[in-house]
């Protein structure tokens, strides 16, 4: 059975993903594996970007979403005409000859991964590009896959992809659907500063850091850097936290810190 | 299931858009039933074993790098297909539909009226007859022929200056000469310092990569995005690299105004400075080192000249101004604490500095100074030595290749007769020239026209204190321009003052101008005549991938992949139609031979023969070199220079790293802008585009442009599938697509502005309309718009829809005595467009507004075709 990984700590965001997946089925049509997608508006695998965090402290974290080609494939339970059909080795097809156009599987989809075509009157999705898979001895793996210039998407046997599974999570898990698609290094919030002696003008360098969660006590340290940086990646969404940074007799507290979102925190003054 | 067929047949391409000859970012291309059924990366394996290519390794802290068995081309390379297939591709010869060769021709309407076709025949007829005209009336030198630039990897047809060969065979014309437009500072400042390098870049730059791995603690990426500029020339190793500086522990500091492509993932700390305020932040960390002695003074002593000079400018002996951390905050906006940090980690940590064309630091106003400061931080840090490099990241350094000759820069190999188009854009080769940066003023300009250099991009430093005139003498044939040949032209949109250069090519002192490209775009909608060229998946050629900075140097016979679209022809043969039009013309040009013969003679330049037989070459369409054997044993970079200062000089004048040029003191004493020793440039006659101007009040935020992610310069604007990206375009609610200007929320909150808005970017030299894209990836104080938006004027020389935001660069040169251009690091203001004045556009300008726009991909060719444009 066949699984798709994605490891976020290695996407460039060069949309190639998107693109391939366009180029491979816009205009072509792959019948009975696809008819042709859409020139624009599908996203049969689809990258999104989030910027996080305030000048000078951003990142930006980008994020493949795809068919999950769930093992309990709601499209599947829910299909009139027996249209969408998992193959022995995983991978999920919507039948484009079959498929009436009820939209019933584009509507309920947890994953949002199914579109639906106006003009040919059919719901369309990932294929995981079986019709080369199944037709052509050159490929081994759909064109999204091909084409990663980092490696941070890939597509395999199950078993050869047990390490990254056992440290890996799905994307929407609370829809219990047993998705395909497994990810590494979802991003969790982050708070950063610059701290400074705003007498000497200099960065503040080996200060500790303590981000205290108010409600679950729990404690995250960090040191800043030679740039007077400290970075607290880890953090969970949605709590209140407490900074505390200390340099030999001096320390600043700041309160309320909110992980609704990541936070840079500029540069932080602190009297020495 | 009843097998399905994938595809007919594969051929390969490089698909780059560097162009030069020389290719990179190869692919594979599969066709179908005549048609591009998917473009793809190239599989290197795809006829030959990889255990019998001898390939390189790269190693630290027991990790290692290598090149990868495929080719990693970026998102446009893939997409190509709709650029092939794009609905703004020319299907035919063109007139202007008022412009008559024995009549009115209407020059003022350029950019107006609109075309009509007309055949094949007709339109070199057409040609022959302006050219035999203009040569009788005014000597040939009165035809301009433009012809270089960046476009398709291709070596037979390659996409410029074939008008010039055939020009040149009818007795010469006037060359426009291209500036070294993504390297400026490096071409007119860092030369006279450390000597000719790569225009200007630092050269040799073998093993560079390698050794910084090996020695390198940081990595400053100043005004350098890895994750954008080097997708249109080598493709995305530069990604790895990066990724692999940070699993080895190799620290990456970005200095930029944005945090780009590169930093938004890779940086370990983002410094964001004020556009083209580098030189102040970088005099800052001298006059730390200085003061806090932590430089390597030993080789200061015994390998560069000038220091004493540099210090007493530094520490404000020679103008009572010392360039503190505190004095340089205030002109590039970066903490005076963050200056000390970074000049401290600078000092401590073994640094190399990363470049790849671009970006905010070198196209600015008097991009000189911050290119020697750069020189001159290295130098002070011991240039040469273990870690110590400045990089064009990818594009140089990587291990030579077995049996490559030349992998400078294109190929010095190929000769005269295959050699001449690209000639013409590299090499001011003719008698009379105009430097592109210039264009303009030559042809509006009443006087004639001086400059110091033309700005070749293989002339020597020598060439930097000649004095140009033009025209030339009449008695040497001089003439003023009356003609233009143009092909694959973007000057509007990636040169300076585009909307002056609407005007210029709107004179009726050119009574002709005639285009030719494979798209309807940008300065073609100013010509008299265009032709249609194809695209390089609609010839037969052959392309050598080996630039230093591919991991993979390659060899491949590029086999058509479709049929030409339209009437459309290569850019050799479009010139062969005019050519027929002369006796013996067409035998000059071709001289008999057919494509196989010039891909074999191309091999043979190569020295192919003696690597594999031309049959074997011919059967797998490519060749892999090899790894030389001996690779790691080039010295890196200015190594030999480190390592004996007198035995391996550098090609300045003494010999050493001039921070102090004597040359430049002895030829311009007077030049306030580009002095003997780079400085802090405040402003000039030439340039007022700082925050401190009274300018400033009206425009009070700095534009940084880069060139594009989602284009090559003007390449690939009108990609359905790049375009639905978050950051290629903002669909504005006339559901137009708008070239985004990135705004911090702070500016755009300032002037109510909200995401998505249209908003004008302007100053005194016109108004662009782009998209608002607020974002916490560009620091206050900055509007960014990228280079290269496909032009679509409102009003002539004033108003641009497209997004074209070089129509408002400044007119000016670098300074006076460097004919550079100016791409950023100027004054503009931003405001929302409100709807009233939208309105009067519309009514003031109603066929502006009545093109026919393809929501998707943006202008379509018939916008411009009688009868065939109106909604």
């Amino acid at each position: 059975m066949k699984v798709f990984t994605v490891d976020l700590s290695l996407c460039n965001g060069c949309y190639c993903c998107q693109i391939a997946c366009k180029d491979e089925h816009v205009t072509n049509d792959w019948t009975p594996y696809a008819k042709p997608q859409p020139d624009t508006g599908q996203f049969w695998i689809g990258l999104t970007e989030e910027v996080r965090g305030h000048v000078p402290h951003v990142k930006v974290t980008y994020t493949p979403l795809m068919c999950n080609h769930c093992d309990d494939a709601p499209c599947i339970e829910d299909c009139k005409v027996d249209a969408i059909y998992k193959r022995d080795d995983g991978i999920v097809i919507i039948d484009p000859v079959k498929c009436t156009g009820c939209k019933i599987c584009a509507d309920t989809c947890p994953h949002n991964s199914i579109f639906f075509n106006e003009q040919l009157n059919i719901a369309q999705k990932c294929t995981g590009c079986t019709h080369l898979l199944d037709n052509d001895p050159e490929w081994t793996v759909p064109r999204c896959v091909d084409q990663c210039p980092t490696e941070a998407l890939r597509f395999g046997e199950e078993e050869d992809f047990k390490d990254f599974i056992s440290e890996a999570e799905i994307i929407n898990p609370e829809a219990g659907t047993k998705a395909r698609v497994y990810y590494k290094s979802l991003p969790k919030k982050f708070v950063a500063g610059t701290l400074y002696d705003p007498a000497a003008k200099e960065v503040i360098i080996g200060a500790t850091c303590t981000m205290k969660d108010d409600e679950s006590g729990a404690i995250f340290t960090e040191a800043t850097n030679n740039f007077g940086d400290f970075w607290f990646k880890e953090l969970e969404d949605d709590r209140t936290y407490t900074l505390t940074l200390e340099k030999d007799s001096a320390s600043k507290t700041i309160a309320g810190i909110m992980t609704d979102i990541d936070r840079g925190l500029g540069d932080i003054p602190m009297e020495m | 299931m009843k097998p399905i067929k994938t595809k007919d047949k594969t051929v390969l391409r490089a698909l780059g858009l560097g162009g030069y000859f020389g290719g990179g970012a190869e692919g594979m291309v599969d066709v179908k039933d005549g048609k591009i059924v998917r473009i793809r990366p190239m599989q290197y394996g795809w006829k030959y074993k990889k255990e019998d290519i001898r390939q390189w390794k790269m190693e630290r802290n027991g990790k290692t790098i290598e090149p990868t068995w495929k080719s990693l081309p970026g998102p446009f390379s893939l997409a190509y297909k709709k650029r092939v297939y794009s609905p703004n591709r020319i299907q035919f010869p063109m007139k202007r539909v008022d412009w008559d060769p024995n009549g009115e021709r209407n020059t003022q309407n350029r950019g107006k009226s609109k075309y009509v076709r007309v055949s094949w025949d007709e339109a070199a007829d057409l040609i022959a007859g302006e050219i035999r005209r203009v040569h009788k009336e005014y000597g040939y030198n009165a035809i301009l022929m433009q012809g270089d630039g960046h476009g398709e990897c291709k070596t037979i047809n390659t996409p410029h200056g074939h008008p010039g060969v055939l020009l040149e065979y009818l007795g010469g014309f006037t060359l426009q000469v291209r500036n070294p437009d993504s390297w400026e500072g490096w071409y007119w400042g860092a030369k006279h310092v450390w000597g000719q390098g790569a225009q200007g870049i630092m050269y040799p730059a073998a093993n560079i990569v390698k050794d910084t791995i090996e020695n390198a603690d940081m990595v400053l990426f100043w005004g350098c995005d890895p994750e954008t500029t080097p997708w249109g020339f080598v493709g995305q190793f530069a990604s790895r690299l990066s990724y692999y500086f940070t699993e080895v522990g190799i620290k990456q500091v970005y200095v930029c105004p944005d945090c780009n492509y590169g930093a938004a993932i890779h940086a370990d700390k983002w410094i964001p400075v004020l556009p083209n305020t580098d030189a102040a932040l970088q005099l800052a960390i001298i006059y730390m080192w200085i003061t806090e002695g932590t430089y390597d003074k030993e080789y200061v002593k015994t390998h560069t000249v000038g220091m004493d000079k540099v210090a007493d400018y530094v520490l404000g002996k020679e103008d009572d101004i010392p360039k503190t951390p505190e004095w340089a905050s205030e002109k590039c906006g970066v903490p005076p604490w963050t200056i000390k940090a970074l000049a401290r980690e600078f000092a401590e940590k073994t640094t190399s500095i990363a470049h790849y064309f671009g970006g905010g630091f070198i196209r600015g106003p008097f991009a000189h100074e911050p290119a020697r400061l750069e020189c001159i931080l290295l130098g002070m840090q011991g240039l040469g030595g273990p870690g110590v490099h400045q990089h064009q990241f990818t594009y140089f350094g990587l291990p030579r290749a077995e049996g490559l000759g030349g992998t400078f820069f294109w190929n010095p190999e190929i000769e005269e007769r295959i050699a001449l188009p690209v000639l013409s854009a590299v090499s001011a080769w003719q008698q009379q020239v105009i430097p592109k940066t210039l264009i303009q003023n030559a042809i509006l300009s009443d006087e004639p026209i001086t400059f110091r250099g033309t700005g070749a991009q293989n002339a020597l430093v020598h060439d930097q204190f000649v004095e140009y005139t033009f025209p030339i003498p009449k008695e040497e044939k001089g003439s003023k321009i009356h003609m233009i040949w143009t092909d694959s032209p973007c000057r509007i949109t990636c040169w300076n003052y585009g909307h002056e250069t609407q005007l210029a090519m709107q004179s009726s002192q050119v009574e002709c101008i005639v285009a030719q490209h494979p798209w309807l775009e940008n300065d073609c909608l100013y010509a008299d005549i265009i032709l249609p060229a194809n695209t390089y998946m609609e010839v037969d050629d052959i392309v050598t991938n080996i630039r230093q900075g591919t991991m993979q140097p390659n060899i491949m016979i590029t086999e058509k992949a479709i049929e030409p679209i339209g009437e459309s022809k290569s850019d050799a043969e479009c010139v062969l139609e005019v050519a027929k039009k002369f006796e013996g013309m067409e035998e000059q040009m071709t001289e008999g031979k057919t494509t196989e013969d010039l891909q074999k003679l191309i091999w043979g330049y190569m020295g192919g023969e003696k690597l594999v037989t031309w049959e074997q070459l011919k059967e797998k369409s490519y060749w892999i070199y090899p790894t030389a054997p001996d690779w790691e044993e080039d010295p890196p970079g200015f190594r030999e220079f480190y390592n004996d200062p007198e035995g391996k000089p550098l090609n300045t004048p003494t010999g050493k790293l001039e921070f102090y040029s004597e040359a430049l003191a002895k030829a311009y004493p007077d030049d306030k802008e580009r002095g003997p020793i780079p400085k802090w440039i405040e402003k000039s006659h030439n340039h007022d585009e700082r925050l401190s101007s009274h300018r400033a009040k009206m425009f009070p935020l700095l534009i940084m442009s880069n060139h594009g992610r989602w284009r090559v310069h003007a390449q690939c604007d009108d990609i359905t599938w790049t375009r639905e990206t978050p950051t290629m375009k903002v669909t504005g609610p006339d559901g137009y697509k708008y070239e985004p200007c990135w705004l911090h929320p702070s500016e755009a909150e300032k002037r109510g502005i909200k995401a998505g808005d249209i908003v004008k970017v302007f100053n005194e030299r016109g108004i662009v309309l782009a998209g608002a894209y607020i974002t916490e990836r560009v620091r206050p104080g900055v509007a960014y718009v990228d280079h290269g938006a496909r032009h679509d004027p409102i009003k002539t020389g004033e108003i641009e829809r497209g997004g074209a935001i070089n129509v408002i660069t400044p007119g000016a040169v670098t300074s006076d005595n460097c004919v550079g251009q100016i791409g950023g690091g100027y004054l503009v203001e931003v405001q929302r467009v409100s709807g009233e004045e939208m309105d009067k556009w519309r009514t003031d300008f109603p066929e502006a507004f009545a093109r026919k726009y393809d929501a998707a991909a943006g202008l379509r060719f018939d916008a411009w075709i009688v009868d065939g444009g109106d909604k």
